[in-house]
């Protein structure tokens, strides 16, 4: 009898995980088809380039989750039932995993040696030809990489998509991992929850090994040299050369030392610095982009609030997003100290750097949503324990961005980095200040900007999940909106308006830390190396 | 009439980089005529290879004009090809497809094109791995490939940027004693070849005529003609003579 249980929740658990999991495809083909194509125009237009370069920049970083209730709501206002509902996961999904990779092809096209354009040009390709013979085989292994991540952080949302509507009867995903494991942590079945997480992990691993590896496999060839073996990547060209100017700055100290490094290099790459020195024009076209956007958006808001008189309802979104910013930047210095001491570890001190990497996106592959129902079942009923839940779910959102994208960079660091290091016997507190620190960085601060992003979709979720009760935050604020009666009686009415203001509050505040504090420590970053 | 025009002409050709007040390219013109391999030759980063660009219409001038066979070229146009000197292989395309990818511009049939791309790869002595990648293949023979993509289409004018420069100096001087047979035995022979060098030994071996530009900006310093038989010994002292004197005038 027992066993016969056993097998009933395996077999549900199983045909679950397999709903979710085609979810998750269906998603990733449309964000590939969709990424090429905007990619591909953002690439090769100047002007499209202008305009959906900044767009993108800023629904990456958004947390998109907060348009959830939302798109349920279209959704099903448009399409009947179980597909409006479906459909409006899928999307969700889509809006998480697409914008890295467009960013991926984009960066492709414009890293693509400019023979490849001259040459379609020369010997007159169509259009389809262009698409087909260079256009989207050079942007492959970006978007095999990238998609790698992107099913990390679609997996996130499906499973929060499917916890999300799994209270809510008016909207619930019926047929996924996320459902089935919320009902069972919360029924007190720890068993059949360890049995759930057991077969999402071994989904993953199986995803990882028999999707993506051979697909990594394939589009290597499309990344060996066809062409002549003394051209490196742009990035790879700037990072040598920053690499090579602060191990000057260090080696200067050591003449001898000095000279025989520079005798070996012989002439760095030259041209980098026009390079370098274009790039930073382009960002500055995009920030102009990004401060009328940002204006737009305030509008809005002050417009919002004129319209709805909402005097007392706002000041309690300001107070719930002051408490949430609290929660998210506590949790971002706390990512960052478990973060670099691992991404030093992994990159310079052990040699199985591969083998933790594989190990990592795995593991980063389990959301930390999934976690949340366990979490909140064991927490209860500890003094703060729902600050404490929300807390961790923070800190894993956002920890993995970090090392990832710390990792990534720190890939395109040159083999001499190292060779430097061990030649000259650099140790100690000098490889601290002078190497290990140096190659994070940039890929530190680029990785958090997404870490603090996703950090807010966690307030969003970890604030709203069933309960959590927290003191104040802006998903609490969320969830008492969407929970008000009066809420969904039309699109137009008070309670919407009053999200909208929300969420738009959390946009603009993201928004402008992005550019006051993100993007100066990087083109400050980006001077020093270039 | 016909015997009179040039192949290509560069009329009074001047270029400089957008935002860059300094001229790259000052006034410069030469021609080819048929049956010439002219060479041009620089110091690195005199604006060559953006010239060589212009001439195939890749990028255009600021002003002055480039004729060939009495047109103004305002565009690539068929007739004009062109090898890299980073070979410019797609790397996920075969050989051969690579190959083919030079007659694109012509109206033949598909069978046709394979023919005409099987026979090329075989001139340039690489039968055998039209199906294999050009990453398997060495730097001399993914040049070879780069030469026979732009042999392909039977153009009349072939444009070379430093063909040679990407190869170790063995490689290249087997390549260079091959290239002026390729380019002979071809049943449709080209016209004129320009080519971009900075190797002084390289152009006196295989030009008719030598451009020397001058650095920052490009003007054109002197044209010499070279008037000796193929193939040529460079330690024969009308070799060594035109070396010197190209030498002479560079560093002038």
């Amino acid at each position: 009898m027992v066993a016969l249980n056993v097998l009933g929740l395996l077999a549900v658990l199983l045909t679950d995980t397999a709903f979710s999991w085609m979810r998750m495809f269906v998603a990733l083909g449309i964000s590939v088809l969709i990424s090429l194509a905007v990619g591909i125009y953002a690439a090769t237009s100047e002007r499209a380039g202008r305009i959906i370069l900044p767009v993108i920049d800023i629904f990456q970083t958004i947390p998109i989750v907060t348009f959830f209730p939302f798109v349920i709501l279209i959704f099903i206002g448009f399409l009947p039932g179980v597909i409006g509902i479906n459909a409006a996961v899928v999307f969700l999904i889509i809006t998480s995993m697409i914008w890295n990779i467009i960013f991926g092809v984009y960066e492709a096209i414009k890293a693509m040696p400019k023979e490849f354009a001259d040459l379609a040009r020369l010997y007159g390709l169509s259009k389809w030809q262009k698409l087909s013979k260079v256009y989207v085989p050079v942007s492959m292994p970006r978007v095999v990489e990238q998609s790698v991540l992107s099913w990390a952080i679609g997996l996130f949302y499906l499973v929060t998509s499917e916890i999300f509507s799994a209270g809510n009867t008016a909207y619930q995903v019926k047929n996924g991992i996320g459902v089935e494991l919320t009902g069972l942590a919360l029924s007190g079945n720890t068993f059949g929850y360890l049995l759930g997480i057991g077969i999402f992990i071994l989904f993953v691993i199986a995803t990882r090994l028999l999707f993506f590896k051979p697909l990594e496999d394939y589009v290597v060839r499309y990344t060996k040299q066809g062409v002549s073996q003394g051209r490196i990547s742009t990035r790879r060209r700037i990072y040598g050369r920053v690499m090579q100017l602060r191990l000057f700055r260090y080696l200067q100290s050591n003449k001898k030392a000095f000279t025989a490094y520079l005798v070996r290099k012989g002439g760095a790459g030259r041209g980098v610095k026009w390079r370098v020195a274009k790039v930073e024009k382009k960002t500055q076209k995009r920030g102009a982009a990004y401060y009328i956007i940002l204006a737009a958006l305030a509008v809005i808001i002050l417009y919002g609030i004129f319209r709805a008189n909402l005097a007392a309802d706002e000041y309690s979104v300001f107070v719930a997003l002051l408490y949430s910013f609290g929660r998210v930047w506590l949790a971002f210095i706390v990512s960052l100290a478990i973060a670099i001491p691992v991404c030093v570890y992994v990159i310079f001190l052990t040699k199985k750097s591969s083998f933790y990497l594989l190990l990592f996106q795995i593991i980063a592959s389990i959301p930390s949503t999934i976690l949340l129902p366990e979490i909140v079942a064991l927490m209860r009923g500890y003094a703060y324990g729902s600050e404490l839940i929300a807390f961790i779910v923070f800190v894993l959102s956002g920890v993995w961005y970090l090392i990832f994208s710390t990792m990534h960079v720190a890939k395109s660091m040159p083999n001499n980095v190292l060779e430097v290091k061990n030649t000259f016997g650099v140790r100690g507190v000098v490889a601290w200040k002078k190497i290990y620190i140096m190659v994070i960085l940039p890929g530190l601060i680029t990785g958090s900007i997404t870490a603090i992003g996703a950090e807010w979709n966690a307030s969003i979720v970890a604030e709203n999940f069933q309960n959590v009760h927290v003191g104040s935050g802006i998903g609490k604020f969320l969830d008492m909106t969407i929970a008000s009666p009066g809420f969904r009686m039309s699109l137009s009415n008070h309670y919407l308006l009053l999200m909208l203001l929300a969420l738009l509050n959390i946009i603009i505040m993201i928004l402008l830390i992005n550019t006051l504090v993100w993007k100066r420590l990087y083109s400050r970053v980006a001077r020093i190396y270039g | 009439m016909d015997s009179l025009m040039h192949i290509i002409e560069v009329r009074n050709v001047s270029f400089s980089f957008e935002g860059v007040a300094a001229k790259v390219i000052d006034n410069v013109s030469f021609h080819a005529d048929r049956g010439e391999f002219v060479s041009v030759i620089g110091p690195s980063g005199c604006g060559k290879s953006t010239l060589l660009r212009i001439i195939a219409g890749l990028i255009r001038q600021e002003r002055g004009k480039v004729i060939h066979l009495g047109d103004e070229i305002e565009g690539p146009v068929k007739g004009i090809s062109f090898v890299f000197q980073d070979f410019a292989l797609l790397p996920w395309l075969t050989n051969i497809e690579n190959v083919k990818l030079g007659c694109s511009m012509l109206d033949i049939s598909e069978t046709e094109r394979m023919r005409k791309a099987l026979m090329e790869l075989e001139d340039v002595g690489l039968s055998g791995f039209e199906n294999s990648y050009p990453n398997v293949l060495s730097g001399g023979m993914k040049q070879r490939v780069g030469i026979a993509r732009a042999l392909v289409s039977d153009p009349d004018v072939l444009l070379m940027d430093e063909p040679f420069s990407s190869l170790d100096e063995l490689t290249a001087e087997i390549l260079r004693k091959d290239i002026l047979y390729i380019l002979k035995s071809k049943d449709l022979p080209v016209s004129s070849v320009i080519m971009i060098t900075h190797n002084v030994e390289e152009a006196v071996e295989l030009s008719d005529k030598i451009v020397i530009l001058s650095h920052k900006p490009s003007r054109v310093k002197r044209v010499i003609g070279v008037d000796m038989k193929h193939p040529r010994n460079k330690h024969s002292r009308p070799f060594m003579k035109t070396v010197d004197e190209i030498y002479a005038t560079l560093t002038k």
